[in-house]
């Protein structure tokens, strides 16, 4: 898996707040205007095949899935399920910056993705 | 003196007189009256609204009633949050009834999320009691609960029913003995005027120092500008189930006892008033 900080290949129209995760930070501060997340496939969910994505915090759960689905090219009818800890799904309006305070480890936030409820 | 227990009825209880009115823009057959109910504060709009969408569909045209949505002075309410958080933020320091407007049509897709049925409210519900049990427990008591305790946590909310849900929710009110609490308080902190939804962080209700942590300790952290000196005159009010508590009130019991059913500890800063 790549390190470099390009931009992914597939078109975005709105998503220069998602980017490949970088090697080095900017600084030292805690308060970054990104978080690294890792992505893992639950299921029958295809495999990203990038899975660590630099967020902003302000982003939501919905747009980041919304980004994940258009990744995958999954159908517009397919939907997906977003989890934190592998137990809960957030609200699609939640931001991942506080997910990422309140639930991320060793500097990212794991989040699980499927095409269906995996954990109810 | 009142019970620890009398709180948790007075807060499962709390209701809000509430005047609904169908918005002027909607298309009616006639005249729409206006709606009053009682609104559990602890509850969800789309939960407990059926008989308002019924009130209102009798004037309107069959092919007009799309999803039922909520607005308050210009702000659709996001159904999502508790309903006493969304007075309490909005319209604590209003007359009575709180005028809420129904709207049928041009649903705010980027303000709102849907509610097509109640497994969508119940999904919500029970994603916040895994929330908060993971910030509280690891998550080991909901998980360890079995998939009929936690149907008995909605259907108490759903049904009203308070000892039916208290059976259950005494289990994510416990914590180990040797400790001084749960291990993070879950909370949220709400502000009209604010960039983001909310504030949402880790803290611990006992200081590594092993010293009770206090409302006021939370908001030093968190927002300081609510806490005034005694000569300052008052910018903000720091609301609970629409009371002020004070400030020296330990964390650890607020959490256990003025939680919503979500088991969040909703707390909203409002402006305060200006006389």
């Amino acid at each position: 898996m790549s390190d470099n900080a390009e931009s992914p290949t597939e078109t975005q129209k709105d998503d220069p707040s998602i980017q490949h995760a970088a090697t080095e930070h900017t600084g030292a501060s805690d308060e970054k205007k990104k978080i690294d997340v890792l992505l893992k496939a639950v299921g029958d969910a295809p495999i990203m095949k990038t899975k660590k994505w630099s967020v902003e915090r302000g982003r939501t759960v919905q747009s980041l899935a919304q980004f994940i689905s258009r990744f995958l090219k999954l159908e517009a009818s397919e939907q997906l399920f977003i989890y934190v800890n592998q137990s809960f799904a957030p609200s699609p309006d939640q931001e991942v910056g506080v997910l990422f305070e309140c639930f991320g480890s060793d500097g990212k936030l794991v989040l699980h993705y499927c095409k269906s409820q995996a954990w109810g | 003196m009142a019970d620890d227990k009398d709180v948790l009825r007075d807060v499962w209880f709390g209701r809000i007189p509430a005047c609904f009115t169908l918005s002027p823009e909607e298309t009616t057959e006639r005249e729409a009256e206006p709606y009053y109910l009682l609104l559990p504060r602890v509850s969800y709009l789309t939960l407990v609204t059926d008989k308002v969408k019924k009130h209102f569909l009798r004037v309107m045209k069959a092919e007009d009633s799309t999803e039922m949505w909520f607005e308050y002075e210009g702000t659709p309410l996001k159904w999502h949050y508790p309903i006493g958080v969304l007075f309490d933020l909005h319209a604590s320091n209003t007359a009575l009834p709180w005028n809420v407007t129904v709207h049928f049509k041009n649903f705010p897709e980027h303000d709102l999320l849907h509610c097509t049925s109640n497994s969508v409210i119940e999904a919500h519900f029970m994603s916040c009691i895994k929330e908060a049990d993971a910030l509280k427990h690891k998550g080991q008591v909901i998980n360890d609960m079995q998939k009929k305790d936690h149907k008995q946590l909605w259907m108490g909310l759903q049904n009203d029913k308070f000892d039916q849900f208290w059976a259950m929710n005494r289990k994510l009110m416990e914590y180990p003995t040797d400790e001084g609490g749960f291990r993070y308080i879950p909370f949220r902190m709400y502000q009209t005027m604010g960039e983001r939804p909310f504030i949402q962080k880790l803290f611990r209700p006992v200081s590594p120092e092993g010293h009770t942590l206090t409302l006021g300790d939370l908001l030093k952290e968190l927002f300081p500008a609510a806490i005034c000196a005694e000569d300052e005159p008052k910018r903000f009010q720091v609301m609970i189930h629409g009371i002020e508590p004070l400030l020296e009130t330990p964390i650890q019991w607020l959490s256990e006892h003025l939680s919503h059913p979500d088991n969040f500890l909703h707390i909203s800063i409002i402006p305060a008033p200006s006389d």
